[in-house]
């Protein structure tokens, strides 16, 4: 079994088009070298992100959601990151419900000209998810014939 | 279905990092995958060209370009597509250059992160679809409501122009504020001869065929979005005609009706019939249909005025209230601000001791076309003998406005030089809290008005400190502490606030407010003249508190943005990402109405369904996050193409 330490997580991050994809554009441009678990989608906004994103990445292997947006009172399209930030903190009450913790969520904010702050950003997640290890999924509960719902019997 | 995915060298920077042909083995076992093409560097003109005729020749259903950041290049290889004749939205681009190549140490590592995000645009090009960036004609004319300075600046710079102008204004004259004021600053130029050009050109003016003037009017109904509003505008009667009258005031003399002039603060009365002021243009009286006798119902039979009119035709004691439709391309809300009522400081002394102004009732006191022709004088017609000009009356203070208006202190340095000319021998003091005299040309004022000898300057903290009493021998006394001091007349400087016709415009027009009330810029330092609606600009008071220059600065910035935006001969694209709603799905509950600050969201009252306004919809896609019902598609972020981005990044 590998260690910990060789575990390479899988971090999907989810990007503004215009403060924090135009971030990472900047941290590639100075070429500052960051891990490569994070791949990206690009949105237009945070305010786009659907929490259904995240869990169909959980879902499909990821160990790891990084949502990234404008500053508060940055916003392209003036307020839509409060949007993102009122959702994020609802979705991690449901994550608690579904026993993934909320630090393999994490929202934060880069604007275009923190090139610096997006690699600090990435190599922490990073960090953290690996810290706290592969996601462990349970197969979906489906109800028996009584109707009573049941987890299955792995864990793995 | 077949993707014909390029991958761009960037002469080398990216394929010295990543095994463009480890990418190809790897794309190859995908059953979307239709072939794929190594270029040197796709956005040099041979690139692009060699791009152009290979697509042409291949004609592949959906293309994926690895090569740099989309903010980058998108629109360059969208272009290349439309000239092959594919249409530009069925491609996805890769950004291995800024995401991956610069920023990865090892080149294995860097090759499996390309693949997987190459991987993931071929999973989600193939839910792309065909956008069509749509067209439509527009009207070029605006309609501007308000003719103060801003709106009078941005009417004249329109027409100059040759568009088609429809200037809306409340009251019965032009000019606004600044034409009642004897001298604005920080030149002490005289108000109305620094505005008199702006109203004469407007009405006269070579290009004045191409404003039309609507006074005593108020818009009352909008629909539409940029390029075609639709605007009724409620023309109340004038009562007098404003072509055939020639100015005489042979009508005032006889009219047996007497009442406090508003346009001069109430300090003089006006006829039922009369100018707003002199020298107010146009030069036409108009009736007070509250107080005249005959329009009031008291009277029915009264027709002094017309008899006494020598033009006939010119009173017209029957005209009636209509409403006009307009049809424009974009609008400019100019209507101004108000003053904080100095009476919400009942310690000043407003409204409760004699002798206690505001500053606007000092302004027309002190102008030649005001109640009293320009003499500063007590209620005994005295001149006064110790003023004090209280600054910062509701400004810099939570409980009343907490920001700083930046024009007062200005102003009350303007009133300092006045005095001097017109009572030379009073003293004046300004308690105050802190100057803000900023400009090239504005220190002069303050340095003027603070080393003249008969000015004492007087700082206070908090305008609690301050308090205005009346004391034995019928002056005012001011206390600060323990200091007390005597004055004849005391002028109030108070904040700039929002009017009451602001709040009522922005709800009908639905322009956002501010938390102070203002009309709300798109953005405050690069675009404080667009509101965010669409179509619908700001210039003036209305927007913040500010000065004369600046507002005409935003006027003529306003002005050129509309040219800008609507060009006569030229069609408005629209935007090919916008929202969608499925209507027969939509439930009606307003939830996206409520998160789209763009008002590109509204309700079709028939069908109880939201509806899309595409004009107005920027595509952020909040909405579409939002919709409970999942019935709103984000055109090119749709479910789908993210959903399968997603599962094609982990796979």
């Amino acid at each position: 079994m590998k260690s910990q330490r060789d575990f390479e997580p899988k971090i999907v991050g989810f990007l503004c088009n215009w403060c924090s994809y135009a971030g990472a554009d900047k941290a590639g441009a100075a070429q500052t070298t960051y891990p490569a678990n994070v791949r990206v989608v690009r949105i237009m906004c945070t305010g786009r992100m659907d929490p259904q994103f995240a869990l169909k990445a959980f879902a499909s292997g990821a160990d790891g959601i990084l949502v990234l947006g404008c500053h508060p009172g940055d916003c392209h399209y003036k307020e839509q990151n409060f949007r993102m930030i009122q959702r994020h903190r609802l979705f991690l009450g449901l994550l608690r419900q579904y026993g993934i913790e909320g630090a393999r969520c994490r929202l934060d904010f880069v604007s275009a000209g923190e090139g610096d702050k997006f690699a600090r950003v990435i190599a922490e997640t990073v960090e953290a998810i690996r810290a706290l290890g592969p996601l462990r999924r349970r197969p979906i509960v489906q109800p028996n014939e009584e109707g009573d719902l049941h987890h299955g019997d792995s864990r793995a | 279905m077949k993707v014909g995915v390029y991958f761009c060298r960037c002469g080398g920077i990216v394929s010295d990092k990543i095994d463009a042909d480890e990418v190809h083995r790897r794309l190859v076992r995908l059953p979307e995958m239709g072939y794929f093409t190594a270029i040197d560097l796709a956005c040099s003109e041979e690139g692009k060209a060699a791009m152009t005729a290979d697509l042409a020749q291949r004609g592949p259903d959906r293309v994926v370009v690895i090569a740099c950041s989309p903010r980058e290049h998108e629109e360059t290889f969208r272009a290349v597509l439309a000239n092959a004749g594919i249409n530009p939205f069925l491609m996805q681009m890769v950004n291995v250059r800024e995401h991956v190549a610069w920023v990865t140490e090892s080149g294995q590592t860097a090759t499996d992160k390309a693949f997987h995000l190459a991987r993931a645009a071929l999973a989600r090009v193939v839910h792309h679809e065909p956008l069509e960036r749509r067209e439509i004609d527009v009207s070029t004319d605006t309609l501007i409501i308000g003719a103060g300075p801003a709106g009078l600046k941005a009417a004249i710079t329109l027409a100059e122009a040759g568009r088609k102008v429809v200037l809306v204004e409340k009251g019965p004259i032009l000019g606004g504020m600044p034409v009642r004021y004897e001298e604005v600053f920080p030149r002490m130029e005289c108000g109305p001869c620094v505005l008199e050009p702006f109203m004469a050109e407007a009405m006269h003016g070579p290009h004045a065929h191409n404003i039309e003037i609507l006074l005593t009017s108020e818009v009352v109904e909008l629909a539409g979005s940029l390029g075609s509003f639709s605007v009724k505008v409620k023309v109340s009667p004038r009562y007098v005609d404003l072509t055939t009258c020639v100015g005489c005031g042979a009508c005032i003399e006889p009219c047996p009706v007497s009442h406090p002039n508003a346009v001069n603060c109430n300090l003089s009365t006006r006829k039922a019939i009369d100018f707003a002021f002199f020298g107010g243009l146009p030069n036409v009286p108009y009736i007070d249909p509250r107080a005249c006798l005959r329009l009031a119902g008291q009277e029915p039979a009264c027709e002094l005025c017309r008899t006494a009119c020598p033009v006939a035709g010119a009173v017209q004691l029957d005209a009636r209230e209509q409403v006009v439709d307009r049809q424009v391309g974009a609008l400019l809300l100019a209507v101004g601000s108000s003053l904080y009522d100095c009476g919400r400081l009942p310690e000043l002394g407003y409204r409760r001791l004699p002798g206690v102004l505001s500053s606007l009732e000092f302004e027309r006191m002190a102008a030649g076309t005001g109640p009293t022709g320009g003499e500063i004088r007590l209620s005994d017609g005295r001149p006064p003998e110790r003023v004090a000009i209280i600054h910062c009356v509701g400004s810099l203070d939570p409980k009343h406005n907490p920001y700083c208006s930046g024009v007062c202190c200005l102003n009350a340095f303007k009133f300092n030089r006045i005095l001097g000319h017109k009572v030379p021998r009073a003293r004046v003091s300004h308690y105050f809290r802190t100057i803000v005299a900023p400009g090239k040309d504005e220190c002069d004022l303050y340095q003027q008005a603070a080393s003249a000898p008969t000015t004492t300057m007087l700082s206070y903290r908090q305008i609690d400190e301050l308090s205005a009493e009346l004391n034995g021998d019928g002056r005012i006394s001011i206390r600060q502490d323990t200091r007390i001091d005597d004055y004849d007349m005391v002028v109030l400087m108070p904040a700039i606030i929002p009017s009451e016709s602001t709040r009522q415009l922005a709800h009908l027009l639905e322009v956002g407010l501010d938390h102070r009330g203002f009309c709300e810029e798109l953005h405050g330092r690069v675009d404080p003249t667009k509101s965010k609606t669409r179509g619908i600009y700001l210039a003036g008071t209305c927007q913040a508190p500010m000065d004369l220059a600046r507002a005409m600065t935003q006027a003529a910035s306003a002005a050129g943005l509309i040219m800008a935006e609507l060009v006569p001969g030229r069609k408005l694209p629209i935007e090919a990402i916008h929202a969608e709603v499925d209507a027969d799905r939509c439930s009606g509950c307003r939830c996206c109405l409520a998160v789209c600050p763009y008002k590109a969201l509204s309700l079709d009252p028939d069908r109880e369904v939201a509806e899309v306004n595409p004009v107005r919809c920027v595509g952020c896609g909040t909405c579409v996050a939002t919709c409970p019902s999942g019935v709103i598609k984000g055109r090119h972020f749709t479910n789908a193409q993210i959903f399968a981005e997603i599962e094609g990044i982990l796979t």
